[in-house]
């Protein structure tokens, strides 16, 4: 018991399973017992959750979100890698580094100015999106192309490689594993925007329209609903990412087997 | 013992290293010659002695041409100046990439390797036996013991073919059971050619001259800045080359006080 709260002390698998359960049931008693008219309690959430999923509604909303945040992502992605491969030269380098400062621009404030940009309401809320991850994904990627270790250039100079096939071995191949890396930790900014872009053309539905309609009409109980399968989407799709990177670079998977 | 000393391999001509106002090295030369022994293929083993800190990476740096000197020049083979990919290089606490296996690693080196066009896969298995890490090859490097990780980045090195290989600190934080391990394997490479020249650079006095056959010790003169080339120790000459059993030897002994006095 005392290792619990020493700094540092390490605790068996099943222990650390133990703790979080036992933490969890205590954070939905509390919830339960100081929940008030207002605030539904957890186990109406949970059933007004089961409720929604079996309706269609909530399955093409879902289905909605997805696939635009797949989109979002894969444009992101290739947008990313494009600035953040090119960085290495210094022509590139300034314009890198501005897409990393625009992590301080509002989405807010650019709404106006997208709109004039983009055609429909579907192209608008893509590029929000994108403009919102980039910034993020760029600031990542970029760090870990500061970070990678001499040795690596060296390696590839005594192999006798130029500049660009030193820049294709160490940093596009070498980081590849990275890029996943990256997608998994950042997800959860796009998951994040996901309900915000929403909101701004509803037509099409998604899980953020249908939280902003709910919350427009005080229905509590399905908005926590909503929260509730974002929140468990968020966690099967790290989840998911961590099994593909882990899949398709196994060099990450750091045990020793000699 | 019969040897002559032929041609110029490496030269080390006049060579500076600083930064700004700072003299890392200072008029640093010395030349390595090919050491020709009757009946058999002797390469050469030259071991670069210093303490730590006295500029023994930068020194490595430039003669793996990682780094160009301030000024000067090192040459090989008569006249070619040195730069990066002429000479295999075998890093400190054996650096190799972590998302390649150790076979996609060697292979890497091979296709840089003309002679071998069309032989990798024979080269790297008969390497691999010889190295004893034909169970490995299909394994990343991370999920090696040290000892292996060593045996594959200085394959790699050889399988790319270069004459020279260079040895930065090939003995730190080896156990003595591993240390001769590795002493055996660098003498395996030194007789593999004619021309094979190991440059070690280390601060490992005992085991550098137990098996080079020239000893160069890099150190600051007084009131001079910068390290230099302070002294050459031929062991052919003292008949401290090229021998299993040469630390029992009382000239070996010698040889070591004179080093640590020069240092």
């Amino acid at each position: 018991m005392k290792k619990l709260f020493q700094p540092f002390a390490i605790i068996s698998k099943q222990t650390f399973l133990i703790l979080v359960l036992s933490q969890l049931i205590l954070a939905l008693t509390l919830w339960h017992v100081t929940s008030d008219g207002l605030m539904p309690q957890p186990g109406k959430v949970v059933a007004a959750l089961a409720h929604l999923s079996t309706t269609k509604t909530l399955i093409d909303n879902v289905l909605v979100s997805f696939l635009l945040t797949m989109k979002a992502m894969l444009y992101s992605i290739a947008i990313t890698l494009v600035f953040a491969y090119l960085s290495v030269l210094p022509f590139f380098k300034g314009i890198a580094q501005f897409i990393v400062k625009c992590r301080y621009l509002t989405l807010a404030g650019l709404i106006f100015v997208f709109t004039l940009l983009t055609q429909n309401g579907s192209a608008l809320k893509l590029w929000l999106l994108i403009f919102g991850i980039v910034p993020f994904f760029v600031t990542s990627f970029l760090s870990i192309i500061v970070h990678i270790p001499q040795q690596e250039y060296d390696l590839c100079k005594t192999l006798g490689y130029n500049r660009w096939r030193t820049l294709y071995e160490v940093i596009v191949i070498g980081k590849a594993d990275k890029v996943l890396e990256i997608l998994q930790h950042n997800f959860a900014i796009s998951w994040l925007m996901i309900t915000m872009v929403e909101g701004l053309s509803m037509s099409e539905g998604g899980i953020g329209a249908l939280l902003i309609k709910y919350n427009k009409y005080n229905d509590l109980t399905n908005v926590l609903a909503l929260q509730l399968l974002i929140f468990l989407l968020g966690l099967f799709f790290d989840y998911m990412l961590a099994t593909i990177r882990s899949w398709l670079f196994p060099y990450t998977r750091s045990q020793k087997t000699t | 013992m019969t040897y002559t000393k032929e041609e110029v391999l490496l030269e080390v001509e006049h060579v500076d290293l600083n930064y700004g106002e700072r003299s890392i090295l200072r008029d640093v030369n010395f030349t390595i010659r090919n050491i020709v022994r009757p009946g058999m293929s002797q390469g050469q083993v030259v071991s670069l002695l210093g303490r730590s800190g006295i500029g023994k990476t930068q020194l490595f740096r430039l003669l793996a041409g990682l780094q160009q000197p301030s000024s000067g020049s090192i040459t090989i083979f008569g006249n070619k100046e040195v730069e990066a990919g002429d000479m295999g290089v075998v890093f400190q606490h054996y650096y190799l990439f972590e998302w390649k296996t150790i076979y996609q690693s060697l292979m890497m080196a091979c296709r840089q390797n003309p002679a071998l066009k069309g032989n990798e896969k024979d080269a790297i298995a008969k390497w691999a036996t010889a190295f004893e890490v034909t169970d490995i090859l299909h394994k990343y490097p991370q999920q090696l013991s040290g000892g292996q990780r060593q045996r594959a980045s200085i394959m790699q090195q050889l399988l790319k073919g270069s004459a020279f290989l260079l040895f930065d600190e090939p003995f730190s934080g080896l156990d003595i059971c591993v240390l001769d391990k590795v002493v055996d394997m660098l003498l395996q490479v030194s007789v593999s050619d004619e021309l094979k020249t190991l440059v070690i650079v280390s601060h490992d006095i005992e085991t550098s001259v137990a098996i080079s056959d020239t000893v160069f010790i890099l150190g600051k003169e007084e009131g001079q800045p910068g390290a230099t080339v302070k002294q050459e120790i031929d062991l052919v000459e003292r008949g401290l080359a090229w021998q299993k059993d040469v630390r029992r030897e009382k000239a070996f002994a010698d040889t070591l006080d004179e080093i640590k006095a020069s240092l």
